[in-house]
Order: structure tokens, then sequence, then C-alpha cells
């Protein structure tokens, strides 16, 4: 009997133990097929979340602007600061440590790659580039 | 005896673990969105005199309101609007990535409440101060330039406004419509 409830005590450690492990920063179910689809879309084996950072902090010429541009233009150094659009809008963190829906819903991630990418880099990313990209996210405390 | 031991440090590791997971539930749902104001029906004009439209399309907050202040609709003619719309692909150097259903929404709601049709004294001098121009900035029809001409271009840069584009840095409450002199403040920094 007393085993029982020590069973059953130790399946709920775990089930907690994974949920709270989940919570720390992994992607959920939708969002890591997005991933995957990035991958299978890439042909690569995996993601580079050193190549993400680059990608964030890289510096361009916008060509029609004739200003510089970078994701840091307006999700700042630090991601997990309050970031600042173009005309001064305040933008929530970007980062996923802080704020905890970013990088949750693929319709939203998709969006806003589109809409960002052609903005700084007037293309839009590749799926490697955004693999990385959000790999390097997630990897931030 | 030894059993005991591991048997305490298992329970209180469990307890320990599900505190954690109800404290981060518990945070959680503190993230959750509920600001409160009042909502009122999709192209409805507030109550008091001159106010503007308040922008209550979904589709239209949704995707406009991240990047810029959420602007009267009536504060441009239908003919801008068309053409904004129209080019939302290149969207001041953004694609904006709209489905025909979701950008055919936004036109419709936007040209329903237009300079045309507004009933605000704004709509009025801003559609007469155009004349017969396509402006795809408010911000440079001739009406809200002369009433912005006093502001140096400077006081535009100061970090909690960013650009002269930020209507709802100065005009407090223009978010409701209201973009009278008595509501302005201009933050100092």
């Amino acid at each position: 009997m007393g085993q029982k409830i020590y069973f059953v005590l130790a399946l709920a450690f775990v089930v907690l133990l994974l949920s709270s492990i989940a919570d720390a920063g992994n992607l959920n179910a939708q969002m890591q097929s997005l991933m995957d689809k990035y991958m299978k879309d890439s042909g690569v084996k995996s993601f580079s979340a050193e190549e993400g950072k680059k990608l964030y902090f890289l510096k361009r010429m916008h060509s029609e602007k004739k200003e510089e541009i970078s994701c840091i233009s307006c999700h700042m150094d630090d991601p997990a600061k309050e970031g600042r659009t173009l005309v001064g809008k305040p933008i929530d963190p970007l980062s996923p440590a802080v704020n905890k829906e970013r990088f949750t819903d693929p319709d939203k991630v998709e969006k806003w790659f589109k809409r960002n990418c052609t903005g700084v880099f007037e293309r839009e990313c590749t799926p490697k580039e955004k693999g990385d990209f959000v790999t390097h996210m997630m990897l931030l405390q | 005896m030894k059993f005991k031991n591991i048997k305490k440090t298992f329970l209180a590791v469990f307890v320990l673990i599900l505190g954690l997971t109800i404290s981060t539930f518990v945070f959680a749902d503190e993230d959750e969105e509920g600001d409160g104001h009042e909502r009122h029906e999709r192209g409805g004009r507030n109550e008091g005199e001159g106010r503007a439209i308040i922008p209550e399309n979904t589709a239209y907050k949704n995707e406009c309101s991240s990047c810029h202040f959420l602007y009267p609709p009536e504060f441009l003619p239908k003919r801008s609007w068309e053409v904004l719309m129209k080019g939302s692909d290149k969207h001041f150097w953004e694609n904006l990535a709209l489905d025909e259903k979701t950008s055919n929404e936004i036109l419709s709601y936007l040209i329903e409440n237009s300079a045309e049709r507004g009933r605000s004294e704004w709509a009025g001098k801003i559609l007469k101060s155009i004349g017969s121009a396509t402006p795809l900035k408010i911000t440079e029809t001739p009406y809200i330039l002369k009433e912005h001409r006093k502001i140096k271009t400077d006081v535009f840069k100061r970090k909690s406004i960013g650009s002269f584009s930020n209507c709802g840095a100065c005009h407090t409450k223009g978010a409701e419509g209201d973009f009278e002199e008595d509501s302005i403040s201009i933050p100092k920094q």
C-alpha cells in the first residue's frame, strides 16, 4: 500500500519535473513543427544559435532609406529590454526569457519574420536564418 | 532508517517542485492582457464634441497598432487609404504580409470612416488643406504640419516620443479620439 503511494508520487514528480523543464524555454509543439519545417526546407541538420545571434546584430545599409538598419534598431542590444519601433511605439521585449508569449504562435512568428526581414534585409529570411534566430532567442537567459 | 531518510528527502523535493510549478502558473496568469479600458462598438464615435472616431476594427487594430499609433481613419481621405492598402506589401519598406481577406477588411473599415465621412473638426480641416493631393502620411498634410509648426524637430526625437508620427506620446487622450489642446502633455525626455 505504502509503496503504491510512492509510486504515484514518483510518477507525479517526473511529470511535474518535465513540465517545469518545458516551461523553462522549450518550444511548444506547434513551434517545434514550424522549426522542423524550417529544418526540412533548409536541408541543414541542426540550427546554430551563434549564427542567429550574428543575424540579430547584423547592421546593414538600407538601399532605399540610405540608413543603417538591423534587428537591434527596434529590439535593442538586449532583447530582454523593451524595444521601440522606428516611429517610437514601445515593443514588448523579444526575449522569451522575460516575455513568455514570444515564439509560441507559429502564425505570429512567420508574420513578423516576413515583416521585419523585408524591413531590415529587403528580402525574406531563409528557413535556416529563421531556425538559427529562434534557436538563439530560446537560449537566452 | 536509511529508507526513511530517502523518503523524507523525496517528499521535500516533491513539495518544492510542486510549489515552483504552482507559482509559475500563478505568475503566468499575470501576463494576460486585461487593460480594463472601456470598449466602444465598431465605428462608434465618442461622446463629446469634435472628437475623432476611436478605431475599433479588430483587423485594423491587430495588424497596424503593433508598429504605430492607431491613426484615426478620418485623418486621411479615401483615396489615400486605397493607395496605402494597395501597397501593403511595401508599406514604408515593410511587407505587412496581410492575406487578402484581412487586407480587404481593413480597407473597407478605413474607407467607411475616412476624412470625407469624418465629423470631427480635424477631418474637415485636413481634407480642406490637402486639396486634390493624395498624402500617404498624416504628418505630411498641410493642416497637421501647420498645427505642429511651433514644435522644434528635436522635441520629436526625445526618447519617449521617437517621431512626429507617434501621436499618442503627447496627445495623451489621442487613443480616445481627443486631440484637443488641453489634453496635450509633451514629455520632457
